[in-house]
């Protein structure tokens, strides 16, 4: 429940204060967005599991963020930042996908 | 439902130690779990090991297991951490075949859904929850911005390196072909204008010349400072050539309208008649014949009172004659304009 209630906080309070985000950190932030929701996704298959820890749960969503923002970065040093965080999103979109496909089977028992 | 706990349950060793703990999240849970008595028959359990296989990938199945067991003793001691041990039976799968025996009968009913709401509705202060609802906070901060940045202006700011590159070459390209096209138009405008001005130019002096010549060919009223001259001829003496001899008179003083009586003086007027009924380019004149002059009067009047000059030739013949300088003549006689049957202007 206070986790939902963070979530719309959050949100709330993004879309009120409007921040601005440092140029440097701008191109990562997209991707770092759906890493972190991969995570999110992954806990909460993980707490329908009854396996929910939150130590874990804070280690995978810093390091989903930092290591997809890792990924993204070194692909742009690389010259195929597009194609790598086009990849990123794949994978992380599949990984969503499967941890939703999960969760719906914990809430809809189909 | 108990044959799939069991390979879970059976791997966690350090459950005996905490068997007495783990009962009083049991005793909370109890009354979910008799609210479910059908949870055993459900082929629920069966589908979870198949999902760990396929999303195997996600990071919270198999990591939970270190962590689990040591940092349980620190939470559990106190009373309000129930979603932290409500995992635990689930999660504990390494634990020893003994605890789990133990615990299995009131531990194994706990569907996903139920846990869910255990999360959701009595909102408890946990760390857990907090810490998660701080990773959440932070998440959905990032989801606003993001989203708000791409609704922004979405076409550049999605953008990646190269398209931005592209963009800006089109635009610059863009520039260069609408500053050409600006100079271009400039150069015509500014050449127009200038041809308009010459136009104007020529209109204004096309109109001076219009009204000089107009001036010269009588076409239009003229004023200015003059004389008039006044021959009054009582016998009926004086005779058209005295007249004309007159306006030669006038005309080398410089004289550059003149008018007798109605009938305006020009290049072609001509003098007809005999002497007491001389006719102006056809026109009969009455006495006295009065002249209206334009022209400098102090040149004027001199050239008419010369000795031998045309006031004492009229004065001969017995004619009365008075000159009076005027600093307002208006000569407003007119004659029609007149083209040229043959004559054409030259410069055309």
């Amino acid at each position: 429940m206070i986790a939902v209630l963070g979530l719309i906080v959050g949100v709330v309070v993004g879309l009120v204060v409007r921040p601005v985000v440092p140029t440097a950190v701008e191109p990562y932030l997209p991707i770092a967005v759906v890493a972190a929701l991969d995570a999110v996704f992954g806990g909460l298959r993980a707490m329908l599991d009854g396996i929910f820890d939150d130590k874990v749960f804070v280690v995978s969503f810093l390091s989903n963020v930092v290591v997809a923002a890792l990924i993204v970065f070194l692909g742009d040093k690389l010259g195929v930042g597009a194609q790598l965080s086009t990849g990123v999103v794949v994978v992380l979109g599949i990984r969503i996908f499967s941890n939703a496909a999960a969760i719906r089977r914990h809430i809809f028992r189909a | 439902m108990s044959t799939d706990d069991t390979p879970e349950m059976s791997g966690e060793p350090g459950r005996p130690e905490k068997a007495g703990e783990p009962k009083k999240p049991e005793k909370a849970e109890r009354p979910e779990e008799a609210q479910e008595p059908q949870e055993p028959q459900k082929p629920q359990p069966g589908g979870d090991p198949r999902k760990g296989g396929e999303a195997g990938a996600a990071q919270e199945p198999g990591e939970p297991k270190g962590p689990d067991g040591p940092r349980q003793p620190e939470s559990q001691p106190e009373p309000e951490s129930q979603p932290e041990p409500e995992p635990e039976p689930g999660a504990a799968p390494q634990d020893g075949a003994v605890p789990r025996k133990e615990s299995a009968p009131a531990a194994a009913p706990l569907t996903g859904r139920q846990r869910l709401m255990n999360g959701l509705w009595p909102p408890r202060l946990t760390r857990a929850q907090l810490t998660v609802a701080v990773l959440l906070c932070v998440l959905g901060l990032g989801l606003a911005i993001q989203v708000r940045s791409t609704s922004d202006n979405s076409a550049l700011r999605g953008a990646r390196q190269e398209d931005l590159v592209r963009i800006l070459d089109e635009l610059d390209n863009r520039t260069k072909r609408l500053e050409d096209e600006k100079r271009r138009l400039d150069n015509q405008r500014t050449e127009l204008e200038s041809s308009s001005n010459q136009a104007a130019e020529a209109r204004k002096q096309t109109a001076q010349k219009e009204e000089q010549l107009g001036v010269l060919a009588g076409t239009v009223a003229a004023q200015g400072p003059g004389i008039e001259l006044t021959v009054s001829d009582a016998k009926g003496a004086v005779e058209a050539d005295k007249l004309l001899d007159t306006i030669q008179e006038l005309r080398a003083a410089g004289a550059e309208a003149i008018q007798i009586n109605d009938v305006r003086v020009v290049a072609d007027t001509y003098f007809s008649g005999s002497a007491g009924k001389v006719e102006i380019d056809g026109k009969k004149v009455s006495q006295p014949y009065k002249f209206k002059v334009i022209g400098k009067p102090q040149d004027l009047e001199p050239a008419l009172n010369i000795p031998g000059g045309v006031v004492q030739t009229l004065e001969k013949e017995q004619a009365g004659v008075s000159v009076s300088r005027s600093e307002k003549i208006i000569v407003d006689a007119l004659r029609p304009a007149k083209r040229p049957d043959y004559a054409r202007s030259s410069s055309q």
